[in-house]
């Protein structure tokens, strides 16, 4: 019966190698959760910046959980997109974090990565674009080993949260 | 000095320097060179020593000679001096280097003086003795030198850091491997010696390593060689191209990724014809006996009968062994004991038996029907002396053993008897039961009646008297009659008969073969050549729609003599979309053109299906074209005999079916191409769903046995897969009923543990359920503003409207419809309205940029221009124009932020008082008074007052019959629920009343100054809001809507002046009616609709209109409509002769001019209803009149087609004009010629205008509609005044069809003909009650404080006037009426007028009724009267009149 608010936004991204990006954003949580209101899923415009290197999304997160549990606390996933000057969209980053679990204005920031793939896929997408993408994108945030896959570091993603936390601590969780 | 300086040092300082150096370092060291220097220097020393003072020639060169000064040299040697002060104790340390810098600085001077002075060998050596170094020296400086490390054990303490005990990797389970053989001593040496040199040799355990590490600090990784191939499935990647998103993608479920590579392979095999308009008589019997055939080997095949033979076939015999021993004897034993145990086992067995019988009856008919329809195509054979079809039937013959068969036969029938019998026993046995029972309480009852009787007598013998009819006891039963048993023999021999073979007859087994000869066609008579030329000329093929657009067409096939068609063509259809229909359609070509013959919609297979797998199903189809022909072949829709007689008739459709196979198709690497199993909305990550069992049913659902059980038969796991084993073992526990220890775990197994609450708690939260369904915008709570924070404060009550609807689902509330086919209406509109909504969502969705960004325009030079121009512009324009406004859109708005606009201008013609003649004795005093009175009298002090949403308001009271407001009224506007989204907007039902008053001051002359303020009400008009919002701004001159008798005032008519001519015809009012803040209206759908139009008619038809725009504007143009099936239809198929109903036409035979108007008037009687309220949505849809008609709700559209076409049917030559009116906006009007005029009808009010009408709704004419071409208008002017009607002139009117593109002869989607319900006057007399009852207590209602009285006697009256008023359809009756009242009430001062609506709801006559205000007299002696009348027209159209009047006693 406890309550969850995450109110806050994705502020943006930078580190990436190119600009004009979008994200694609979830939320997921454990069995124990109820959405109660509040869209858990969404994507980003695409952002272009003229200057620096970060781009600005600002989109705005707001949800509103109930719990009977603590466990499968909400996490977030990312993917960072590309757009390229043909329209076309390849991956760029997949970034997963936990939503804060104490109370309060949080920074985040979520590092990103990308799967590298094979020298030949490496190749052609220097050339033609594309990229190799998780077949199963429920791996960005399931817990199993990776220590298989290769990739390489990309960006990071700034997310900036409030946590608010409602009768938890009737329930003997302490904030 | 320099040189005396460094003298003195060398003085001070080398000597001794040079002997340390002899004794230290010679023997280390010292070349020979150095001491031949040495020597040199020595001797230079004692001659310097020597001659002091110095001679002059040393002087000379101590003064003269070039010193090459080191300045390096002399710094260093001055600050070494005063170092040396300082550090004293570090000279020893020091000596050394210095005396080598010394010996360098010395060398420059020596040089000079080796070769100066000439030596001899004597004078360079020097003899030494050997030099020693002592033992103990040695040693000393030994010990100081070097280190010798012990060999004793080091303590472990020593050897790790401080405070830290030793780790034994070995005890905690390491493998840590054999140290290799090194001494004690040894190793003890090198642990001493390495805790000298401090270096980090020593592992945990205090031990020098030796061994690798188990523990490994940094990971090291296997190479990623040769292994993506076992990479576990969550790990893998494919490599996708850079691809332009597509935004459809969306909708297939819970994929956001561009993965959604699906394929679906329909595979179309063929085709078979069970009826067909080409088919011969032969044919149509060859297919009933094929169909009887097969049903007949399904049949079977299913082997009921046989089975429920075996099943009764034991019980059976019992029966027969039992009555052949027993013979009847038993029968009456049974009788006699009255409790038989075993024949009550036959429950079931009797059920059986029933059954079977049904089912051998239904073989046998089927036999003898398949062999009826055989010998009726040999007739038929024979009758025409060919044979079309190359069907035969054998029959074969089984014989059978006569004499057993016949026992058997006997046997069974015995059985039934027997049983049967037995039955109608127990139920002869029950009655009796049953009637002894009875028979008993009667018996009982009559005693106690006695009795009572005999008390009764003695007390009191009243009571007696008034109770005793009343409790009237049972009456004697009767009991029950014997059961014939003799006849249940006979019955069971005859039904067995019927649905028997006979006992002996032999078995018959049809057998259905194609093998016979058909006969060729140069036998055949003359009309089946043409036959089976015209079969034989078409060909079939099928149209494949995916989602109702066309992907692909198999090859056109022939039709054969047998009418089946093979395509066998298995086509791969790459999707993108959500599959939501699947349709193959089936068309005939003959020649070169082509026609529909049937749509066959095919259902989207289950993620499952895949090809392969998929079996072919057949799917059956059917059309009703009507085709007749007038060969041999028999036509569809054509009532057909296949007896000679003729007798017998039947319609047969053309039908058949077609075989296909849709399956989803299977990739390269055996990857279904399908969409995953559970399409949960959204998802961006749910491709998880399809395996995996925690987020299908979630983490709770995994203690629950059967959700898993569900989700395992749901998925279609395969119990082979080892992957499933788990759960496939489970699944057999689960269902076994067994407990063992599962071989399992569980995601979050101690979730239960940890929780909070339980899931019934959390779902039982009224909070949370009140979040989530604001949430999900269900519409009792959408909106909904204030949730509370406890749980305590929400309230059950707030569920209650939603629990209710969701109970009562389509159950509509009648009182609110107050008739039960406008219920029926409501419910079957309803579900219209949710599939346009369904068919629209789709179409919504697709944005463009322009609907998302407002862009502003850039200003470009010639605005720029402009903008300069208007600098010179007069500041105030004596002719002030109205601007465009901002458009805001509805998102950010919140209540309060919308008003309505309204700008009363002026009004025309408004009707006057009239001179009142309060008693009627006195009026010959009044006439000669009249003239004189009129002039002083006020005539009419009107003022308007808007109402809207409950907000009234009110203009200031003006004089005379053409008062001049110009007044502005705001009035506040909110949204439904407060949601200002531009559908819910759409879909405001509410109107704007604008209500004309007369103000009257009541002065109670002679009496007091007491003035009282009446008001009465003189018309209305009323605009809905969805026509402003839709309009965003409505400007004109309306008539306003008077009663057709207002008691009290009359129309001031001859009052000179120029426009007398005009103002004949009612009261006209000009206003000015807008939102601010400006709204955006709703976007019409722009998603193009599938059509059966020919695509070259929808491309003229696209290329028409575009025309039509381009060139102008502002006229609207439209060739193609949307019908309510959501498709695309050309307009003049709407329009057809369609009969109005007879009871209309018979009350004006001889005069057309007044049916017309009468049917003008029943058109206007249909209520309007926007598609966009109706819909929800910016659609236009245009419903057929029959649809019309029962609907009884239709937009203007609608009335003018309906209207157009009576006045079709009824001779006349109208056309339908699409254009614009004040206040609907883009409407649809209707044209008629007569008498040399034209006349414009409005189809929703019944009025009609003539061309030159000023005072004609209808403000531009775009385009005109007949029943077979569409003409645009290309004329300077739109406004009705200034068009020409003639639809000949090329250059005034643009036709669709013309000669290069001739109608190719539409054919209308009208019915033919209208079949009206009768008038139901009983209904409509009882629906006049109710209206009546409900207008009255809401009267009372609105007039809480006062009592409100009602005048009976002036109720009756009106109530005979409006039958009249009906009558007249409205007409001025007002002279002989007031006259009437007046006499009747010749004491009451009256106001009053009657109201006439056409019917829909209840709600709407009490908005009417509550804008009058008639409610609002505070006088205390005012009386009412209300009467209503409702008049039925066919078709259950309604003409509801409410007359109201207030009565005050003078």
């Amino acid at each position: 019966m406890a309550e969850l608010h995450i109110i806050g936004q994705i502020v943006g991204a930078s580190g990436f190698p190119q600009n004009s990006l979008f994200c694609k954003w979830g939320v997921h949580a454990g069995g124990a959760w109820r959405l109660l209101s509040g869209l858990k899923e969404g994507q980003t415009q695409v952002d272009n910046p003229q200057t620096g290197d970060m781009a600005y999304w600002s989109h705005p997160i707001d949800l509103h959980y109930a719990t009977k549990g603590l466990q499968g606390w909400p996490k977030l996933h990312l993917q960072v997109w590309h757009q390229d000057s043909f329209g076309r969209c390849q991956l760029y980053g997949y970034g997963y974090c936990h939503v804060p679990s104490s109370p309060g204005q949080h920074r985040i920031s979520c590092a990103t990565w990308r799967p590298v793939g094979t020298w030949q896929e490496q190749l052609s997408r220097m050339f033609v674009g594309g990229g190799p993408q998780l077949r199963n994108p429920d791996l960005i945030y399931t817990g199993a080993d990776r220590y298989r896959l290769h990739t390489e570091a990309m960006g990071v993603v700034e997310l900036e949260l409030g946590i608010i936390l409602r009768r938890f601590d009737k329930y003997g969780v302490e904030s | 000095r320099l040189q005396r300086l460094k003298d003195r040092d060398a003085v001070t300082r080398f000597d001794r320097e040079v002997n340390r150096t002899e004794r230290h370092d010679a023997p280390l060291s010292l070349s020979t060179r150095v001491k031949f220097r040495e020597a040199a220097r020595r001797v230079r020393l004692k001659t310097r020593l020597q001659s002091w003072p110095p001679t002059a020639e040393e002087a000379y060169n101590f003064f003269t000679f070039n010193f090459e000064p080191d300045p390096q040299d002399k710094t260093e040697k001055t600050t070494r001096k005063i170092k040396k002060q300082g550090k004293k104790d570090e000279e020893d340390r020091d000596g050394e280097g210095e005396s080598d810098e010394q010996e360098h600085n010395e060398e420059d001077e020596d040089k000079e003086d080796l070769f100066v002075i000439d030596q001899s060998s004597q004078d360079f050596l020097e003899v030494k003795k050997a030099e020693y170094i002592r033992y103990h020296k040695r040693a000393e400086k030994d010990r100081k030198l070097l280190f010798t490390p012990s060999f004793q054990t080091v303590q472990t303490s020593l050897k790790l850091p401080e405070n830290i005990k030793p780790r034994y990797l070995e005890d905690e389970g390491l493998y840590v491997g054999e140290r290799p053989p090194v001494s004690r001593t040894n190793e003890n040496i090198m642990e001493n010696r390495i805790l000298k040199a401090e270096e980090k040799w020593f592992g945990d355990d205090g031990r020098i390593l030796a061994l690798p590490n188990p523990i490994k600090e940094s990971s090291t990784r296997p190479p990623l060689f040769h292994m993506e191939e076992d990479l576990d499935s969550g790990l893998q990647t494919v490599y996708r191209k850079a691809v332009k998103s597509k935004y459809a993608n969306l909708y297939i479920a819970g994929t956001t990724e561009p993965e959604g590579d699906y394929q679906l392979d329909v595979d179309v095999s063929g085709l078979i014809f069970s009826h067909h308009s080409l088919f011969s008589r032969e044919h149509v019997l060859g297919s009933r006996l094929v169909q009887l055939y097969d049903q007949y080997l399904s049949r079977q095949n299913n082997n009921l009968t046989g089975h429920l033979t075996d099943k009764v076939a034991p019980t059976m015999n019992t029966v027969w062994r039992l009555s052949k021993y027993f013979g009847f004897l038993f029968l009456n034993v049974s009788k006699r004991t009255n409790n038989i145990p075993w024949y009550i086992s036959f429950g079931c067995y009797r059920n059986t038996r029933q059954l079977r019988d049904g089912e051998q009856e239904k073989d046998r008919t089927l036999l003898k029907n398949i062999i009826k329809v055989w010998k009726e195509i040999k007739a038929l054979r024979d009758f025409q002396k060919f044979t079309n079809t190359p069907y035969k039937l054998y029959l074969r013959r089984e014989n059978v053993d006569r004499v057993s068969d016949e026992r058997e036969y006997e046997r069974e029938i015995m059985a039934e008897v027997v049983e049967l019998e037995a039955e109608k026993e127990e139920e002869y046995q029950r009655k009796l039961a049953e009637y002894k029972k009875q028979l008993e309480e009667w018996k009982l009852w009559r005693k106690k009646q006695a009795q009572a009787d005999a008390e009764d007598d003695d007390e009191d013998r009243d009571v007696s008297e008034s109770e005793g009819p009343v409790e009237d006891g049972p009456s004697k039963p009767e009991p029950p009659e014997k059961p014939d048993l003799d006849s249940t023999e006979q019955g069971v021999r005859e039904k067995a008969s019927r649905i028997r073979r006979k006992p002996g007859e032999p078995i018959l087994i049809p057998e259905l073969s194609a093998s016979g000869n058909i006969t060729t066609s140069d036998v055949c008579p003359r009309p089946e050549v043409a036959r089976r030329e015209d079969v034989a000329r078409r060909s079939l093929f099928i149209k494949i729609l995916y989602n109702n657009k066309e992907v692909t067409r198999t090859v056109s096939r022939s039709l054969n003599s047998d009418f089946r068609v093979h395509f066998g063509q298995i086509f791969n259809l790459k999707i993108v979309n959500c599959p939501q229909s699947i349709c193959l359609q089936v068309y005939e070509e003959i020649g070169s053109s082509c026609s529909l013959l049937a749509q066959v919609f095919v259902p989207v297979p289950e993620p499952s299906v895949l090809t392969g797998s998929g079996v072919i199903e057949e799917f059956e189809f059917s059309s009703n074209h009507r085709v007749m022909f007038d060969h041999e072949g028999v036509g569809s829709d054509v009532p057909l005999s296949l007896e000679a007689d003729g007798s017998n008739k039947q319609i047969l459709l053309t039908s058949g079916k077609v075989a296909c196979c849709v399956s989803w198709g299977i990739g390269e690497d055996d990857v279904p191409l399908a969409p995953p199993v559970s399409q949960q909305p959204g998802g961006l990550h749910s491709g998880m769903g399809r395996f995996d069992a925690v987020s299908y049913i979630g983490a709770s659902g995994l203690y629950d046995m059967k959700k898993i059980g569900e989700w395992a038969t749901q998925s279609r796991l395969d119990p082979n897969d080892p992957n499933n084993a788990s759960i496939m073992q489970l699944l057999q526990v689960a269902s076994s009923g067994e407990v063992t220890a599962p071989d399992y775990f569980r995601l979050e197994q101690m979730q239960e543990e940890f929780n909070f609450v339980t899931d019934e708690e959390l779902d039982s939260s009224k909070r949370f359920r009140l979040l989530k369904l604001r949430n999900q915008g269900v519409p009792e709570f959408r909106n909904y503003k204030m949730v509370p924070p406890f749980e305590r404060e929400v309230t059950e009550k707030v569920f209650q409207e939603y629990e209710k609807r969701l109970k009562e689902g389509n159950i509509v509330d009648t009182k609110e419809h107050l008739d039960s086919h406008r219920a029926l209406v409501a419910t079957y509109l309803q579900k219209i309205r949710e599939s346009v909504i369904n068919r629209f969502l789709l179409a919504k969705h697709h944005y463009l940029l322009s609907d998302v960004v407002i862009e502003e325009e850039i200003p470009s030079i010639g605005i720029l221009g402009i903008n300069i121009f208007k600098l010179a512009e007069p500041k105030r324009p004596l002719k002030p124009q109205r601007k465009e406004r901002k458009k805001v859109t509805a998102q950010n708005l919140s209540d309060g932020d919308i008003k309505l606009l309204v700008n009363i201008i002026r009004a025309y013609d408004i009707p006057v008082r009239r001179p009142q003649n309060n008693k009627p004795g006195q009026s010959s005093q009044s006439a000669i008074q009249s003239s004189d009175w009129i002039l002083g009298q006020v005539q009419v002090r009107p003022f308007v007052e808007v109402s809207f949403q409950r907000t009234t308001l009110q203009t200031t009271t003006a004089d005379g019959p053409n008062p001049s407001w110009s007044e502005e009224l705001q009035l506040p506007f909110s949204a439904p629920n407060g949601d200002y989204s531009t559908s819910s907007l759409q879909s405001v039902k509410d109107e704007v009343f604008i209500n004309i008053f007369d103000e009257m001051v009541d002065k109670d002359r002679g009496k007091s100054i007491n003035t009282r303020i009446e008001r009465h009400w003189l018309g209305s008009i009323k605009i809905p809001f969805s026509t402003i919002y839709s309009q965003s701004k409505i400007d004109g001159t309306f008539k306003v809507n008077t009663p057709a008798v207002l008691l009290g005032y009359s129309k001031e008519r001859g009052n000179g002046g120029y426009d007398t001519w005009r103002l004949s015809e009612g009261t006209f009012i000009t206003l000015f009616i807008t939102i601010e803040p400006q709204l955006v209206p709703g976007e019409p759908v722009r998603e193009k609709f599938d059509s059966q139009e020919d695509e070259r008619l929808l491309q003229a038809s696209e290329r028409f209109e575009r025309e039509a725009s381009q060139s102008y504007p502002d006229r609207p143009c439209i060739t193609t409509v949307i019908d309510l099936n959501g498709k695309t239809v050309f307009i003049t198929r709407y329009i057809r002769p369609l009969n109005p109903p007879q009871e209309l036409l018979d009350m004006f035979p001889n005069n057309p001019q007044e049916a017309m108007a009468l049917v003008a008037r029943f058109v206007s009687l249909i209520p309007s209803l926007p598609d966009r309220v109706a819909f929800s949505g910016t659609c236009d849809l245009w419903s057929t009149c029959d649809q019309f008609l029962t609907f009884l709700a239709g937009d203007e559209e609608e009335h003018a087609v309906l209207l157009c076409n009576y006045f079709l049917s009824m001779g006349k030559t109208p056309s339908l004009i699409i254009g614009t009116a004040i206040p609907e906006g883009p409407t649809a009007y209707v044209l008629t010629y007569e008498q040399n005029r034209y006349l414009i009808w409005n189809p929703s009010s019944g009025q009609y205008y003539s061309q030159y009408d000023t005072f004609c709704p209808l403000q531009t004419i775009g385009c005109l509609v007949t029943s077979d071409n569409v003409y645009f208008n290309i004329q300077q002017y739109t406004s009705p005044m200034r068009v020409s009607f003639d639809t000949g002139k090329a250059n005034l009117w643009k036709p669709f069809f013309s000669r290069s593109f001739s109608n190719p002869g539409l054919s209308s989607v009208q019915p033919e003909q209208l079949v009206y319900r009768r008038i139901d006057k009983g209904a409509a007399a009882e629906l006049q009650d109710r209206i009546e009852k409900i207008l009255k207590e809401k009267i009372m209602e609105w007039r809480p404080r006062h009592p409100t009285r009602w005048n009976r006697y002036c109720t009756s009256t009106l109530k005979q006037f409006l039958p009249k008023l009906e009558m007249s359809g409205g007409q001025d009756l007002a002279e002989g009426h007031r006259h009437e009242l007046q006499s009747l009430l010749g004491d009451h001062r009256i106001s009053g007028f009657p109201l006439h609506l056409p019917f829909s709801e209840i709600r709407p006559i009490i908005e009417a009724v509550y804008s009058t205000g008639v409610h609002n007299v505070q006088a205390s002696n005012v009386e009412f009267a209300l009467a209503v009348y409702v008049h039925p027209y066919p078709s259950n159209v309604l003409s509801v009149w409410v007359y109201l009047a207030s009565l005050i006693r003078m």
